[in-house]
């Protein structure tokens, strides 16, 4: 299973490039990157080749960090493909609580990267649609 | 016991009472020792003070001897400790902020009320105020005395009373102008706070409306503060001090001279006090407030320390009046705090967010001043152990710790997360209350 890198942050300036050099430094590659922001704090999202040293370093560094599960759908990277996913989520009454995608090849492949209530199901319902669903491993050698 | 009641008996274009407001040191001294005695005597009929005070004083210097009466005595003499009177006779209860048995009740007779509302007439028609005023009364109704306090001292002048209450400051402006409002009762913060409404709406105070005296209470507040309020609406401001434990405002009013407010001293006994050893002060020299009610029947209250510093001044008021004037309020000797009006202390902050596990130890409490209102904001650490990368878990927890605090304080206070080890450590005694407010001590 996919896991995506959740930390809290203050909205104050630097802290993205804060982040990003503690896993750069420690040579951990980043893939995708969100932010859910509140106002004066928010949460930052992010993919990572490795999430288990991702969590590590960042707890280190003196943040409030934690690992979740997430889907990773792979997609052809072409106009209608994300429709494709989308509409059979809704088909089928999955929650999206967040979702963020990005190209792994211009023109080739994108990844949809999904956070559902209720994970095993909506994992069992992607894979049986005909969609693939990344691996941990398949994540960390993209 | 029975005291005689002046409504504005001997009021005349300067004086309310000149009689009262006028008379010579050495009567009044007479007066008080005479109003004291019979207060001490009455006072014995309490609970709390039978036994810890004697009856009769020879001259007004035997009362430096006597024990002090402090806001936790109040507390623990909760409910009846301190009546003087059987319970039937109470007519009216105030009380502070605070819902865990730790707030200050004080109880009024019908002679307790009508006094008050003589020193609040006294003070209203010191300041200018006349029959064909209109007042516009913008402080909380309800156990907060700053709004029937004055309300009554007003009917008793003869204005034209609208009892406002604080907030919904669109109705407050309409007020204003449906009933030509020419007095209003307002907290300092709240008159700058308005004033930006005004300049939303395109209303200019100083020509669209008809105002001519505010009375500033509530806050303590700076000459500044005033000057600005004055400046913006063409006004002329008035200070004014109180507590509830002595009723609420009407204990000392400043006269059209503006430089010291008056302590209504038949009613009120004063001493400035050094709070570190409660040796009584001079005048000038600046201490701790203690008062003495004289004339009080539901619950006398002796040596009250205030908790307010501040100094008497020894120079009489060309205004006339013999009463001593007390300087601005400079500060406190203990950390209460005055927000908005409402009194309270870090330690009722700290207790509520204390007992909220996902709390504990990690926050601050910030004073500040926000679009001239003072603001609370608690900034609470996001430590992970109570992080599981859940926004709406973050939103729960932070209204939580709102509703909470406002059962226990009755403000709102902002709420910020912040990030893990950016509040300062509590080595020892953590500074948790960092005061940023605007105000000149």
């Amino acid at each position: 299973m996919a896991s995506q890198v959740t930390v809290f942050v203050e909205n104050k300036p630097g802290r993205i490039s804060h982040i990003a050099r503690i896993l750069g430094k420690n040579g951990i590659n980043i893939r995708a990157i969100t932010i859910a922001d509140r106002g004066e704090y928010g949460l930052i999202n992010i993919i990572t080749d490795d999430p288990d040293r991702a969590y590590e370093v960042l707890l280190e560094e003196g943040f409030s960090v934690t690992r979740k599960y997430v889907i990773g759908v792979l997609m052809k990277d072409r106009p209608g493909a994300l429709a494709d996913v989308t509409e059979y989520l809704n088909e089928n009454g999955i929650n999206v609580a967040n979702a963020y995608g990005f190209i792994l090849k211009e023109g080739d492949r994108a990844v949809l990267i999904l956070e559902v209530d209720d994970f095993d199901r909506a994992e069992e319902l992607i894979s049986s649609g005909g969609f693939h669903t990344l691996t941990r491993e398949e994540l960390q050698n993209l | 016991m029975q005291y005689s009641l002046r409504r504005g008996a001997g009021m005349d274009e300067t004086f309310w009472d000149r009689k009262i407001e006028t008379i010579d040191r050495e009567s009044l001294g007479k007066l008080q020792l005479e109003r004291l005695n019979r207060t001490l005597k009455h006072a014995a009929e309490s609970p709390y003070y039978r036994g810890r005070i004697p009856e009769r004083v020879k001259n007004l210097s035997v009362l430096n001897d006597l024990p002090f009466t402090t806001k936790t005595d109040l507390r623990n003499s909760f409910p009846g400790g301190m009546l003087a009177v059987p319970m039937e006779e109470i007519v009216r209860v105030h009380s502070s902020s605070g819902t865990t048995g730790r707030a200050t009740v004080v109880y009024h007779t019908r002679h307790d009320l009508e006094n008050w509302a003589e020193t609040i007439a006294r003070s209203m028609h010191m300041a200018g105020v006349r029959k064909k005023d209109v007042f516009q009364n913008m402080m909380g109704y309800g156990l907060f005395t700053g709004g029937l306090g004055f309300h009554y001292g007003a009917e008793r002048v003869g204005a034209l009373t609208i009892p406002a209450s604080s907030g919904n400051s669109k109705r407050q402006i309409r007020l204003m102008r449906d009933f030509n409002t020419t007095v209003i009762h307002i907290t300092p913060s709240y008159a700058l706070h308005l004033f930006t409404l005004f300049q939303e709406e395109g209303i200019n105070p100083k020509e669209d409306l008809h105002l001519r005296i505010a009375f500033l209470g509530a806050e303590p507040h700076s000459e500044e503060t005033r000057a600005r309020v004055e400046e913006l609406y063409g006004i002329a401001a008035f200070n004014s001090y109180g507590l509830s434990e002595m009723n609420g405002p009407g204990v000392a009013f400043e006269c059209k001279g503006r430089d010291g407010m008056h302590v209504w001293e038949d009613h009120f006994l004063l001493e400035i006090i050094d709070p570190a050893t409660g040796k009584v002060l001079n005048d000038g020299e600046e201490g701790e407030l203690v008062f003495s009610t004289l004339q009080r029947e539901g619950m006398p209250i002796i040596r009250y320390r205030t908790g307010d510093i501040a100094r008497a001044y020894p120079e009489r008021c060309p205004c006339g009046r013999t009463h001593r004037r007390i300087s601005r309020i400079k500060g406190r000797t203990d950390d209460m705090l005055i927000i908005k009006g409402v009194n309270f202390y870090p330690m009722q902050i700290e207790k509520v967010l204390m007992d909220i596990p996902e709390v504990g130890n990690n926050y601050v409490i910030e004073l500040e001043t926000v679009d001239y209102l003072d603001n609370v904001n608690i900034k609470v650490e996001v430590r992970p152990s109570i992080f599981h990368g859940d926004l709406e878990e973050l939103d729960q927890l932070k209204r939580r710790i709102s509703e909470n605090l406002k059962n226990e304080i009755l403000i709102s206070p902002k709420i910020t997360f912040v990030e893990p080890n950016s509040l300062p450590k509590s080595e020892g005694k953590a500074v948790r209350v960092l005061d940023r407010r605007n105000i000149s001590k």
